[in-house]
């Protein structure tokens, strides 16, 4: 009689076993930590940069293989006096090829995708649907079709245009544009049109309005725009492979293809880590300059980089 | 959507609006497709489609010189040399334009789409061009080595006599490069039709075709005991299929353009169709540089010499920017000692009349001279020296001719069917 | 990036209602305005993409040079041929069978763990970063700074048959041999689609996870459920336009993917859609057929394509 009330407590509220109950309950736990996705969040990143890293080192070979380190040296950054980076004039041509190239879209691509992105996103009549249209497909087009295409407008059609850099840039641009306008019209629909509209009340004509108005509410976007056709296009292959004429039009990533086919020697590893280091600075610099001209403002994270 | 495809069709170029009145389609006159298929026993004269240039035309004077060749077919070493001897003319050279088959750079070609000053085109290449008016003629006087030096015959080739548009660039035998750590010599050597190892289930996954369909197709029909292999036969060439075919499901095989020359010596394939001229380069790309590494590439070839032999030859394009400084380059290239050192590091053995063959498997090469990483190696190592070719295996070998547009289609439909990876009895 | 949703004061309502009517007649700014700016961008995708595009329709539905083998396009659609494209039809359903059910087959396992893995990795990320997210950022990023043949190249030479990933795997005796990954082998190319995809599947999953008010995720852990079962119940069905937009963002351009094949194996047996056309593209004679190949590939995609833009243009009318 004295024990039946703490006797029947103590049946209810005693754990199945000691071990099982742990592990339950370190399942059902809301806030435990994600050990799990920790690790293959880590792992993940290893198998990813791993061989970047090899590829980096494997520059720095002293021997002629590709796949083994045979002591580490300069050799093929400037020692060997045919084919290392410094010496040899075909990787000095592939390297400035892809630079002009990412450089010469970037500058095309840019202006003409913000102000398509402007107009499509404010111009409600008709054709506008049509025009939205046409610049997705582009965008969800794979770029084998692009590329094969443009090949064979070049060849049969545009008989005035080779083979070559102008193509290389045209079928590149056409591959990027919907970058930028994906990207600007993620930030126009934050930005609103309250801002133009209370400087045209002010009395400012639609002109100055956009310019000094709308466009620095857009730098961040044209800023990120620039950045990523910029780093898209500099390692740009199947568009700009179709497109190739002579050796000196064949950017980094066509060389590295051929050589692959080919005999490779490090020296294409030193010029792939070499142009690594020059995208690395664009982005950096892109990226300070985003946050520059971020500064005083809400702050928006790096997902309108991205657009989507 | 119909709007926009609608707008489209608004941009004819010039030719188009001239075409809009007639049918599109060429035709071409009998005659002019019989030179298009020149025989070793019906030999052809190309016609004239145009002047050489002169003999008193001055060398251009600070030309890059434009070579538009396969991947690692001429030593840049040697174009360097070739650059500093006419350093008086400012000469320069970057990279040689390169082309991964003859086709690719026939089709370039064709659409004008190339500027080059030399083009190394293969033998069936050649009247196509030529007809064309895609190809320039020689002047014989700006290339006198290749009567001073060359295999005479090459004065007039069955597919270009009187050599008006193209010089010989190197012979070679296609046969079959293997590894003799996996395969012994005796093994290769001893089968009644060696040709069958590459449909040897022993070797899976390490067999390796050229991704070239003349040469793999060619191989097919040799295995199958079909000696004509210019043939246009649909029999021949279904035969060719089944054989291919068969092949995948058997042994699997990769077609590569580098995969005798290097990956097999580096150790990726056990057995690989062969070019003579590629496993005698191979030396150089062996994991390790030594005798023994070099002891483990071996090459076969039907030992009465009867299988496939021929030449690649050296031409001008017709809108070559530099035709005085391109017919200096190939008579350099035609020279003794030029040639030589280009077969050191190439492995193709140029038709040279002071080359002894018996002395290509002593003789230590250039490259082999100045690569002091590595054990020296001979022209030919001498365990390969079936990879010595002979002007007399032009004889009694079979040469690979240009072949008509209906049996090139043929072959390209075989080729097609390999290449999807069908497999048979499914 | 909505703004606040309060209910607007009067005063702002009637400055929307007469901003809204000022545009409609052309106030602030004149019709011709936005088009304007909308032209020069559409002028060029009518010459360089729809103009290319009906390039591969005249080439086709074109003819072909009878001793060069050259493609000729035919312009006018009343002179088309049918020849290739019924022949092309004939292949997809006999010859190229395989081909395309390897394709898709590839394709399918290739977007299914580009989804699995890219979500953990996205999801960990965004909701577990904490100090480290812009360091994690960047290293997710940082794959596309260099050359992806680069990238290639690098694992043509580790997954050699004396590279270090079979040294590795073989001390670890994991394997008792050294592995032919490069010999031929589906799963090494589907690893290789994965490998260079990946990022692009990562970065729209991550942006959309970072979105995601913690508040919503967090109501469910505050209700009890564990963090499985918020995930499941709460998370996926709130990312699903997510996924569907990485989904098709990766698996769009692998059915066009020729170059990881050529690179990491080389065999027929591992051929892809891609490879048909980048051979068909040079042979002599077969121009129509690589056009055919061309439009039978972007028929394909137009229904994934088409739900996606469909889905894209609700989510933009929605907002």
């Amino acid at each position: 009689m004295t024990g039946s009330i703490t006797d029947r407590r103590a049946v209810v509220t005693r754990a199945p076993t000691p071990r099982l109950g742990r592990l339950r309950s370190w399942w059902s736990n809301p806030w435990r930590k994600p050990r799990l996705l920790e690790a293959v969040t880590w792992a993940y990143l290893a198998w990813s940069i791993l061989p970047i890293f090899v590829a980096v080192l494997i520059s720095f070979n002293q021997g002629r293989s590709n796949s083994s380190i045979q002591g580490l040296g300069l050799n093929w950054w400037w020692g060997d006096p045919s084919s290392s980076l410094f010496r040899d004039p075909e990787l000095h041509a592939a390297i400035f090829q892809s630079l002009r190239l990412s450089v010469a879209t970037m500058v095309v691509t840019v202006p003409l995708g913000v102000a398509f992105a402007l107009g499509l996103d404010r111009w409600h009549g008709r054709g506008s649907g049509t025009a939205n249209f046409v610049m997705l497909l582009s965008f969800v087009m794979p770029e084998i079709v692009l590329g094969v295409a443009m090949f064979l407008v070049v060849v049969h059609v545009l008989a005035f245009l080779n083979l070559g850099t102008v193509a290389q840039v045209v079928g590149l641009v056409t591959y990027q544009l919907s970058y930028p306008v994906i990207i600007v019209r993620a930030r126009l629909l934050s930005v609103g049109k309250e801002y133009e509209e209370a400087a045209m009340d002010l009395g400012a004509p639609p002109r100055q309005a956009i310019r000094r108005v709308l466009l620095p509410l857009l730098y961040p976007a044209i800023l990120a725009s620039f950045t990523v056709v910029f780093a898209d296009s500099l390692d740009d292959f199947v568009t700009v492979r179709y497109l190739s004429g002579p050796a000196n039009s064949e950017p980094l990533s066509v060389k590295i293809y051929n050589f692959s086919r080919g005999s490779p020697t490090p020296a294409i590893n030193a010029a792939a880590t070499f142009l690594l280091f020059a995208t690395t600075i664009v982005v950096v610099l892109g990226y300070l300059g985003y946050r520059y001209t971020q500064r005083g403002e809400r702050r928006e994270d790096m997902t309108a980089l991205t657009g989507l | 959507m119909r709007r926009s495809a609608g707008a489209a069709v608004a941009l004819p170029s010039l030719s188009a609006i001239l075409a809009a009145c007639t049918r599109p389609g060429e035709t071409r006159t009998p005659e002019q497709i019989d030179l298009l298929v020149p025989r070793p026993d019906r030999p052809v004269t190309l016609p004239m489609t145009g002047e050489p240039i002169a003999t008193d035309t001055p060398i251009e004077s600070g030309a890059e010189l434009q070579i538009f060749n396969w991947v690692d077919y001429v030593w840049k070493a040697i174009v360097r040399r070739f650059v500093e001897e006419n350093s008086e003319h400012d000469i320069s050279f970057s990279a040689v334009t390169t082309f991964n088959n003859m086709e690719e750079a026939v089709s370039k070609m064709q659409a004008g789409e190339i500027e080059a000053d030399v083009f190394f085109p293969t033998i069936d290449a050649v009247p196509k061009l030529a007809v064309a008016g895609l190809l320039q003629p020689l002047n014989h006087e700006l290339i006198p080595n290749l009567e001073e030096n060359v295999w005479s015959v090459y004065q007039n080739p069955y597919y270009d006599q009187q050599w008006r548009y193209t010089v010989p660039y190197t012979v070679y035998t296609t046969g079959i490069s293997y590894r003799r750590d996996v395969i012994s010599d005796s093994q290769i050597y001893g089968m009644a039709n060696p040709w069958e190892i590459l449909w040897d289930p022993a070797h899976r996954d390490r067999v390796g075709v050229y991704d070239s369909y003349r040469d793999t197709i060619q191989t097919a029909l040799l295995k199958g005991g079909i000696t004509d292999i210019n043939t246009g036969d649909q029999g021949d060439l279904d035969l060719a299929t089944d054989e291919l075919l068969s092949m995948l499901d058997l042994v699997n095989p990769r077609a590569t353009i580098n995969g005798s020359y290097k990956r097999l010596p580096q150790g990726e394939f056990d057995l690989h169709l062969s070019w003579s001229g590629d496993i005698a380069a191979g030396w150089g790309y062996v994991p390790e540089y030594t005798r023994d590494y070099y002891e483990n590439l071996g090459y076969w070839f039907p030992e009465d010499r009867v299988g496939p032999v021929d030449n690649d030859c050296i031409a001008i394009p017709a809108n070559a920017p530099h035709p005085r400084l391109a017919h200096e380059f190939i008579n350099f290239l035609l020279d003794f000692q030029n040639a030589m050192d280009n077969f050191s590091w190439v492995g193709y053995q140029p038709p040279m009349n002071d080359a002894q063959p018996a002395l290509l498997t002593e003789a230590e090469g250039l490259y082999s001279q100045i690569s002091g990483w590595a054990e020296p190696a001979e022209y030919v190592l001498p365990w390969m020296e079936s990879a010595v070719v002979r002007q007399s295996d032009f004889d009694v070998g079979y040469r690979q001719a240009p072949l008509s547009p209906e049996a090139d289609e043929r072959w390209n439909d075989v080729w097609q069917q390999f290449k999807a990876g069908v497999k048979t009895g499914e | 990036m909505s703004k606040p949703a309060s209910s607007p004061s009067p005063a702002r309502v009637s400055k929307v209602r007469r901003t809204r009517a000022a545009e409609q007649s052309g106030v602030h700014y004149p019709r011709w305005f936005w088009p304007a700016f909308a032209s020069p961008a559409i002028a060029w995708l009518l010459v360089f993409f729809l103009l290319p595009l009906y390039t591969v329709l005249s080439i086709a539905f074109g003819t072909v040079d009878p001793i060069f083998r050259t493609p000729l396009p035919v312009w006018q659609p009343w002179w088309w041929t049918t020849s290739h494209v019924v022949e092309g039809l004939d292949k997809t359903f006999g010859l190229f069978q395989q081909v395309y059910l390897r394709t898709f087959w590839y394709v399918l396992l290739a977007s299914a763990v580009c989804l699995v893995l890219g979500y953990a990795v996205a999801y960990y990320v965004a909701r577990h970063g904490g100090r480290r997210k812009t360091l994690l950022l960047v290293l997710l990023v940082s794959p596309l700074w260099i050359s992806y043949l680069m990238r290639m190249l690098a694992w043509v030479n580790l997954l050699d048959r004396e590279g270090y990933v079979n040294r590795i795997l073989t001390f670890l005796h994991v394997v008792p041999q050294p592995v032919g990954w490069l010999e031929g082998r589906g799963i090494t190319v589907i690893l290789g689609l994965v490998y260079g995809y990946i990022p692009y599947m990562i970065l729209p999953l991550y942006a959309f996870l970072d979105r995601i008010e913690g508040s919503l995720l967090e109501s469910g852990r505050d209700l009890g459920a564990d963090p499985v079962s918020t995930f499941v119940r709460v998370t996926l069905p709130l990312s699903r336009p997510a996924i569907l937009a990485g989904l098709v963002i990766v698996s769009l351009p692998m059915f066009g993917d020729y170059f990881t094949n050529t690179m990491l194996s080389g065999s027929p047996s591992t051929t892809m859609i891609g490879n048909l056309i980048d051979d068909s593209i040079n042979t002599a004679g077969q121009g129509p057929e690589a056009a055919v190949l061309i439009l039978i590939l972007m028929i394909m995609l137009l229904i994934p394509i088409g739900y996606y833009l469909r889905s894209t243009a609700r989510a933009a009318e929605a907002r």
